[in-house]
């Protein structure tokens, strides 16, 4: 009889520590994916802001992605995440966060929050993020994924972006994730004078270049078209 | 010597050919149908490939005969039977089935598991063009004598189907047809099974019927599954989205929906103030086929309202001249109408191309649009832009606009997925200019593209048509703008004056736009608010309007030369010689920065190339066995090869000639197809005649297509420019005629060559049967991509020179060996 409780009882410790091992070994795979994954594909292609570099380190990417989608998490391509809506590439999470040039205290509004892997980036550099999500699964989905992961400092809401989130404005930086024939105005306005907003433009799956709106201390905007990828001069090759 | 008296009628088959005429019409009306079908669910030239591979089916078939035909042999009636029995189950199941696979486009990049569901599809709706062919195969069989009359039975079948596929689709939503096809064939299934035919047979068609009503009845049809990526699949997620009305036409299907959510403008509206002047009008959308969107503003019936129509590009021609009379292509939900009321135009003519438009406006939005198209100082017509102005008198319009809504060309006709935008060729521009008062604008507004490419041909085309209207400083003419989605170019009959080059400077500083040129510009001026990393727009411009044009055509990354009546692809922009650069600097990633439909069409090549080959060489193993075929294989895969190659190409060419003819790119397919078809038939009626009196008439179909060729090489330009006042029905009728002679010519060669295989060579029937499948199949996407590299005549020449080496191998074939 004790040598059957025995043996039981290793039995179960010995699945218990293979498990806890296994567990370990398994985040420290992803520990390892991440790095290569910010060295290779972010830092390697010229994303140099430190805070950016860390928060893409921190940010635990496979847990933003469905089950079926986590081995290709930390691949450097965008991943569907259904409602026609898809996590970015983290090359072009890495350039946008980058682009708007936040620091710790900023105050940041995403439209679209979609997986809320964005979000987590930003909320790992600023202060406080808010989101708007229209499809609903979607915002209930970020909301509980900011709860689960201990992103205290993010607010998901569903509902429509196109007026911004008048309560919260004005904003350090906003980042505009849902396509759109023009930038709506309301977000222009409750952008605070040397804000940044920026928005990803191409078809789905795909970013092009990314449209960066720079609001001067006078109100007036402008607007650059950044290449979201290095490109050839279009001119005087042949 | 031939038994003069065979006929098809196997007295163990009554109504066999028939049945065939039923079967062949199904086999192109499903075709027809389930390109519209994946052009809803997916996007047109996804489509395209999905039915081009799955069209392959059609050439298996023979493969598959080939290997089977020992088996077969004597039993050719009863699988007949069961082959069309199959067919009428297939077309509906396999078109179920399609719609289950969960198939997404843009997620071949990130799920291996896609490339398995897109295999899947091609097999499942190769399935039904496997069994129509087989049908076909099995006819010859069953009249070995008469291959002339088999074939002009098949090819009728096919010309009136296509016909039918067009009503049909005028009729019902395209779901709906893969299951009046089905009972239309379980019909044909009956029929020969007739009075006289087997009691078993009969039963068996009888119940099947049965139970696919039965099955309709209970499960109901399945909808189209539509893509999660598609803007009207977005906009449904929307809480309070609501489709309010449906409209099919082959020309598309039109969904009207509501939100408060929509809010779409003809492009950046930078400055708006909207605090101080309020938000945008509620808005409804139409979508074409789940994708583009038109959207319909609400409308109180006073048009200074809509203040923010004066915050975006196209609305520079108004600020340039006062009450103009305005005429806009591609009309849609009327916000270019809007936009020329507002800015106080006497009159607007609104030319919309697809018929269902209008109606779901008035059914649907009369009030919410303000009526406006019911308005004194609106006049909506129905008609394709150019087609509209052809059959006019110039010189009437101060303002003509052509809206960003992309012309309803033949790709979203979706028939062949062919991109030609009859539209923006230097031509349509000539057009244009004829039909503008002296001091008339042209404006065109285009949304731009990363890198730069589209506007920049815009601007090469109206340079380039306004020194063929005799411009000589065409600098003084032309304006252009941008913000940072969109590019309106303005072209003038007369040189701009003072005054409006100072309303477009102004315009464009109040409104946050760059100005890319004007007359006068200077370099300081450029790239200041939407900034570029290089002041690209600019350069080009300049470039074009020097004398190194066309160093600048040959440099740039993109094709931009402007696209012409000959090839008219403008949205091709694609050049091969660009092509290592952009895989050096960019790797894989080259692929988001080139068009799609183009890359699907290099796909659909390859993808064809390769599995054709494998199947038209899978059967030699059977076929080297029998030593009847030594020798002759060779001539047989030239032969037919180049006469399903040769009929697409000239197939292809004159629905893309004919476009521009008919006004509607629907009337082109369904009237060059149905003419082809048909007439070839009728010649393949005459080479039996001929045939059953021991003479071929090859040498003779083979002149007669290079003299008709020829004949309309030279004159079809000027009779379209004739013709271009008749009516639709004087020009259907016109076309029909100039058709007929090319296509009767074109139903020559196939039978002359089948009755020879099938007299000496019988194993090589269906082989023969599906190398001329696959090579029709192949010949359609390789018409597309000789006519956007080297345009319409050198396919037509290169067509005619196919004939001839098929001629030749004939020659070979006939030799006793």
């Amino acid at each position: 009889m004790n040598r059957y409780i025995i043996s039981v009882t290793s039995a179960i410790v010995g699945i218990l520590i293979a498990v806890s091992t296994g567990r370990a070994d398994e985040s420290d795979r992803f520990t390892q994916l991440r790095e290569r994954m910010v060295k290779q594909d972010i830092e390697a292609r010229g994303v140099r802001d430190e805070a950016t570099l860390r928060a893409m380190r921190a940010v635990e990417r496979h847990k933003f992605v469905s089950e079926d989608m986590i081995r290709m998490a930390y691949a450097d391509r965008p991943l569907p995440i259904g409602y026609g809506q898809t996590i970015s590439q983290p090359y072009i999470v890495a350039a946008m966060t980058e682009l708007l040039q936040v620091r710790e205290g900023d105050v940041v509004l995403e439209i679209g929050a979609g997986s809320g892997y964005q979000a987590a980036v930003l909320a790992e550099i600023v202060d406080r993020v808010y989101t708007i999500e229209i499809v609903p699964e979607l915002a209930e989905l970020s909301a509980s994924r900011m709860k689960d992961y201990g992103y205290d400092n993010v607010e998901v809401k569903e509902g429509d972006g196109y007026f911004g989130w008048e309560e919260h404005a004005p904003f350090d930086a906003i980042i505009v994730t849902a396509a759109a024939t023009h930038i709506p105005p309301p977000l222009v306005e409750q952008l605070k004078p040397g804000g940044r907003m920026v928005i990803p433009v191409g078809p789905p799956m795909r970013v092009q270049n990314l449209m960066l709106v720079e609001k001067q201390e006078d109100g007036s905007i402008t607007q650059r078209n950044i290449m979201a990828v290095r490109f050839v001069p279009l001119t005087g090759e042949r | 010597m031939l038994n003069r008296n065979s006929t098809i009628e196997n007295p163990k088959t009554p109504f066999l050919h028939l049945s065939l005429f039923f079967i062949s019409g199904v086999g192109i009306a499903y075709q027809i149908a389930i390109m519209r079908i994946f052009s809803i669910a997916q996007w047109h030239h996804f489509a395209y490939m999905i039915i081009s591979i799955a069209m392959l089916g059609f050439g298996a078939s023979g493969t598959v005969l080939t290997l089977l035909r020992s088996r077969i042999r004597g039993r050719e009636p009863d699988m007949f039977r069961a082959t069309s029995l199959l067919l009428a189950a297939a077309i509906f199941l396999c078109y179920e089935w399609s719609q289950r696979i969960p198939f997404e486009t843009f997620h071949l990049v990130a799920q291996a598991r896609q490339y398995v569901y897109l295999a899947q599809l091609y097999v499942v709706l190769a399935i039904p063009f496997f069994l129509v062919s087989t049908c076909i195969t099995l006819a010859f069989f069953l009249g070995p004598r008469r291959i002339g009359l088999v074939y002009f039975v098949n090819m009728a079948g096919s010309g009136l189907g296509a016909a039918a596929a067009v009503a049909l689709l005028y009729l019902f939503p395209p779901e709906r047809i893969p299951y009046l096809l089905a009972f239309g064939v379980g019909m044909a299934a009956l029929l020969v099974c007739g009075p006289s035919g087997v009691r078993r047979w009969k039963w068996i068609s009888v119940s099947a019927l049965i139970l696919f009503a039965g099955w309709v009845w209970i499960q109901g049809m399945a909808p189209i599954r539509i893509s999660e990526y598609k803007v009207l699949s977005y906009t449904l997620q929307f809480p309070d989205a609501e489709i309010v009305g449906r409209a099919q036409s082959p020309l598309s299907q039109l969904t009207a929906v509501t939100s408060r959510h929509i809010r779409e403008t003809p492009g950046q509206i930078s400055n708006y103030p909207m605090h101080e002047l309020g938000p945008l009008p509620e808005q409804a959308g139409l979508f074409f086929d789940a994708g583009a969107v038109s959207v319909i503003n609400r409308f109180d019936g006073d048009p200074s309202d809509l203040v923010y129509l004066d915050y975006v590009t196209p609305a520079l021609p108004y600020r340039l001249m006062d009450e103009p009379d305005t005429l806009i292509i591609g009309a849609g939900g009327g916000t270019d109408v809007l936009m020329a009321l507002h800015h106080g135009a006497s009159h607007v003519t609104a030319v919309e191309v697809d018929p269902r438009v209008f109606p779901m406006m008035d059914e649907y939005f009369r009030e919410f649009s303000g009526r406006l198209y019911e308005r004194d100082d609106v006049t909506p017509v129905v008609a394709e832009g150019r087609g509209f102005l052809e059959a006019r008198e110039g010189g009437r319009y101060d303002v003509i606009q052509i809206a960003l809504l992309d012309a309803f060309s033949a790709a979203a006709s979706g028939v062949y997925a062919l991109s030609e935008s009859y539209l923006y060729t230097r031509e349509a521009v000539d057009l244009y200019l004829d039909h503008l008062s002296p001091n008339g604008v042209l404006a065109i507004t285009r949304w731009l593209k990363t890198p730069p490419r589209d506007a920049i041909k815009m601007f090469a085309t109206l340079v380039e048509a306004a020194e063929r209207a005799g411009i000589e400083a065409p600098e003084h003419h032309i304006a252009f703008i941008r913000s940072w989605n969109t590019g309106t170019i303005l072209l003038s009959r007369s040189p701009f004056t003072e005054k409006q080059v100072e309303a477009i400077r102004a315009f464009s500083r109040d409104r946050w736009f760059d100005v890319v040129h004007y007359p006068g510009i200077v370099p300081d001026e450029v790239n200041r608010y939407t900034v570029l990393e290089e002041p690209t727009y600019y350069l080009a411009a300049q470039a074009i309007l020097s004398p190194d044009r066309e160093a600048f055509y040959e440099d740039y990354l993109f094709y931009v030369r402007p696209a012409t009546d000959d090839r008219p692809y403008f949205f091709q922009f694609f050049k091969w010689g660009s092509f290592r650069e952009l895989m050096r600097e960019m790797g894989m990633e080259w692929v988001a920065f080139v068009e799609w439909g183009y890359i699907a069409l290099v796909a659909t090549i390859v993808q064809g190339g390769v599995v054709s080959a494998l199947l038209i060489l899978l059967p030699l193993g059977v076929l080297t066995r029998r030593a009847e075929t030594k020798g002759k294989r060779r001539w047989v895969l030239l032969y037919f090869a180049m006469l399903g190659l040769a009929f697409m190409f000239l197939e292809i060419a004159f629905i893309q000639k004919f476009m521009l003819f008919l006004a509607y790119p629907v009337y082109s397919v369904a009237v060059v197809l149905t003419s082809f078809l048909i007439f070839s038939g009728l010649g393949s009626l005459t080479a039996d005649y001929f045939q059953t009196r021991g003479r071929t008439v090859l040498t003779a179909a083979v002149i007669g297509i290079g003299v008709v060729t020829g004949f309309y090489l030279l004159t079809l330009p000027a009779l379209f420019s004739a013709w271009a006042g008749w009516t639709d029905a004087a020009r259907v009728g016109g076309s029909v005629l100039l058709l007929g002679p090319l296509a009767y010519f074109m139903g020559m060669p196939f039978p002359t060559g089948m009755q020879l295989v099938s007299d000496r060579y019988g194993a090589m029937v269906p082989w023969a049967w599906g190398i001329n499948g696959f090579a029709s199949v192949m010949g359609a996407s390789l018409a597309t991509f000789t006519s956007i590299h080297l345009g319409f005549r050198v396919l037509v020449l290169l067509a005619v020179l196919l004939y001839m080496v098929a001629g030749m191998s004939y020659l070979r074939l006939r030799r006793n060996s």
